[in-house]
């Protein structure tokens, strides 16, 4: 059967392009849940798990995998910036637009205003909507909830991940544009989970938020007859004064042996930055603070004012909003 | 009775969901000779895309009012990197190769050789082919074929008779033996490239040129008939090489501002513009031709480093070429496909 798609179009030199997706169980009804992965076409550790994932529940759906049943309709795109992924490209490769700036978008305008269109149309009707980002290039991102102006049931609904963290963010400008805002003005609840860094697939992480994908399905009742592994229940919740993002005051080259994930105590080392013509240290980054690493730059080029980590703390600290946004991938 | 139809030459699978395809279109009428023409190698040279366009158009409407009048077989590849001009990139994506340095190819390698070794495979029959290049984004051409000095004898008389504005002949260059055009050559099929234009931008009138040339070559070679009518020829090429090309690189960095147009004759010392910073109203440095003759590149992307070629020259007076020939122009400024 071939699969549905999205949006239809032609192309200037090459074939007429589909944007396709899953559409598995259920009838006729409202998707239970719908999965967005690769607005950003080097996020990959997002379009491969959606893609696996639209496997093993297209198997339930029929009948193949033993005590499972599945109690819904769930909607897939295991990618939307297809030509992006094709070309290892967050961005959509013609004009460079993000898709995730495009949003509510229109059907009659640029290429990526009628992606956004269409995308919103597909799963504005969905009871949960997940959005799913792995960072960009720069940052690694512990696998995360980001929750932004959320409802009571979302923060509760959040948890069900069993991902380490949810965080709580600060809506802000950027935001507005991104398809995570868009569905706010729909009924129903929305995440966006953060996974992992852009450009390949972290084995560890994609497997990681696979079962988060599965587990919130079981949690939810669509899917039946689940396991879950005991480190899915720890779970953090860290409010809009529990994010402590760690902003470097010299340039050089930045390296961290640590692991997202981990919990620091306050002046725990977590890297140095280095000269990266002379070798010297030319700082050192301590914890300011106990906390869990969410995130660590990777890629190691700074300048003054990079974001070089994030915390999440359990005492309250200032929130610095405007220093969230370098980094963030969304 | 000519036939129409478009068909694939290679198509492999890309990894999400999408093939890639190099299309050609093909105009059969009978037993006579092959030609090519081949563009879109490079993702942001677009004027041989529009040379294809009007040269189908052409086509068609020969099918329509004579269609005897194609004796032989077109065959037109305009967009040999297609992922490439899609996605505005010069070379081929993902692979970040330069498809015009895969050549030959080869049709078990990586992605970018596949396509090299298709198109050989499906060229080897013709009689000539032309590749269209559009110079880059930097720099504007006018219509030139560009000949190495290895296969000058045979495709002087061909270069010659396109209705051209430049025929530059230049020494053999290793680094330019894995194009399609030296691999054509090599094996036997006359290959010219043709240079015209900017990158990133369609030049209408200089297309219409081109077109006419092919078709008066298209004629003479017996692929279109000898009454098939064709408007005259109107251009006659300068010849360049490397005695008489001068070049003008940037004395300094800024933004180059021309005072001439593409395509002027200029007098030795004549300002061909400046060099201007845009955080003061100096000028920089001015920009002066160093010889007699015709501006025939001109940068058109306004931003130069140290050492930026800002324009090309060549030479139309005697004493000019005595006293250049006698300096060594270097590798670094020969030209580039």
């Amino acid at each position: 059967m071939p699969p549905s798609t999205l949006l239809r179009m032609t192309a200037p030199l090459r074939d007429a392009f589909d944007i396709p997706y899953h559409d598995i169980g259920g009838g006729d009804e409202p998707h239970s849940v719908a999965f967005v992965g690769g607005l950003h076409g080097n996020e990959l550790n997002g379009v491969f798990v959606l893609a696996r994932l639209a496997s093993v529940l297209r198997q339930v759906a029929e009948g193949r995998q033993a005590g499972q049943k599945l109690r819904g309709r769930i909607l897939i795109i295991p990618a939307v910036n297809v030509l992006g992924v094709n070309t290892a490209s967050r961005r959509w490769p013609f004009d460079g637009t993000d898709i995730n700036r495009m949003f509510p978008g229109y059907d009659g305008g640029e290429t990526t205003q009628r992606i956004a269109h269409a995308v919103l149309q597909c799963t504005r009707y969905a009871r949960h909507r997940v959005d799913i980002h792995c960072s960009n290039l720069e940052f690694e991102e512990l696998p995360q909830v980001r929750l932004y102006a959320p409802e009571d049931e979302e923060r509760a609904l959040a948890t069900l991940f069993g991902l380490p963290a949810v965080i709580e963010c600060p809506f802000n400008t950027i935001f507005s544009s991104t398809i995570g805002h868009a569905w706010r003005a729909c009924a129903g609840s929305n995440f966006v989970i953060q996974a992992g860094r852009a450009g390949a697939l972290q084995t560890a992480v994609c497997e990681r938020l696979f079962r988060a994908l599965v587990a919130f399905l079981y949690r939810i009742g669509v899917v039946e007859g689940v396991e879950l592994a005991k480190e899915e229940e720890d779970v953090h919740f860290f409010g809009l004064k529990q994010t402590m993002p760690l902003i470097s005051t010299t340039a050089g080259l930045f390296v961290s042996r640590l692991q997202v994930g981990r919990w620091l105590r306050g002046g725990d080392l977590i890297g140095y930055v280095y000269d990266g013509f002379s070798g010297d240290v030319r700082a050192e980054i301590h914890a300011p603070a106990n906390g869990l690493l969410s995130g660590v730059r990777r890629q190691p080029l700074l300048c003054e004012g990079d974001l070089v980590a994030r915390l999440q703390t359990v005492e309250e600290v200032a929130a610095m909003t405007d220093t969230y946004l370098p980094g963030q991938g969304q | 009775m000519m036939q129409v139809c478009e068909d694939v030459v290679l198509s492999l699978e890309l990894p999400y969901r999408e093939r890639l395809s190099v299309r050609r279109s093909v105009f059969s009428g009978g037993d006579g000779p092959t030609v090519g023409v081949v563009s879109g190698i490079h993702g942001d040279e677009l004027e041989g895309l529009y040379v294809c366009h009007r040269l189908a158009e052409w086509l068609e409407r020969l099918s329509a009012t004579h269609p005897q009048g194609l004796r032989g077989r077109v065959e037109l590849y305009p967009a040999m990197n297609p992922l490439g001009l899609d996605s505005l990139q010069r070379f081929i994506p993902v692979f970040d190769v330069d498809l015009n340095r895969s050549f030959p190819g080869n049709s078990q390698g990586m992605l970018p050789q596949r396509i090299a070794a298709a198109v050989m495979r499906e060229l080897s029959g013709a009689a000539l082919v032309l590749d269209i290049h559009a110079s880059n984004i930097f720099l504007r051409e006018i219509p030139q074929v560009r000949i190495s000095q290895e296969f000058a004898p045979r495709l002087m008389p061909l270069a010659e008779a396109l209705n051209l504005d430049v025929v530059w002949v230049y020494g053999a260059q290793t680094v330019l033996e894995t194009t399609i055009a030296h691999s054509l050559n090599s094996a036997g099929i006359p290959c010219l490239v043709v240079e015209m234009g900017v990158g990133m931008r369609v030049t209408p009138s200089f297309a219409e040129q081109l077109l006419t040339g092919v078709l008066h070559t298209w004629r003479r070679l017996g692929v279109l008939a000898a009454d098939v009518e064709i408007a005259p020829l109107d251009h006659r090429p300068l010849l360049a090489d490397d005695g008489n090309v001068h070049y003008l690189n940037a004395e300094t960095s800024g933004l180059f501002i021309p005072t001439v147009s593409h395509w002027m004759r200029v007098k030795r010392e004549q300002s061909l513009g400046a060099i201007v910073s845009p955080f003061g109203g100096e000028q920089l440095s001015r920009v002066r031709s160093p010889v007699d003759g015709v501006l025939f590149t001109l940068r058109e992307y306004p931003l130069v480093y140290e050492g930026s070629l800002m324009a090309r020259i060549m030479a139309t007076s005697e004493r000019d070429r005595e006293i250049e020939g006698s300096r060594d122009q270097g590798a670094e400024n020969a030209p580039q496909t």
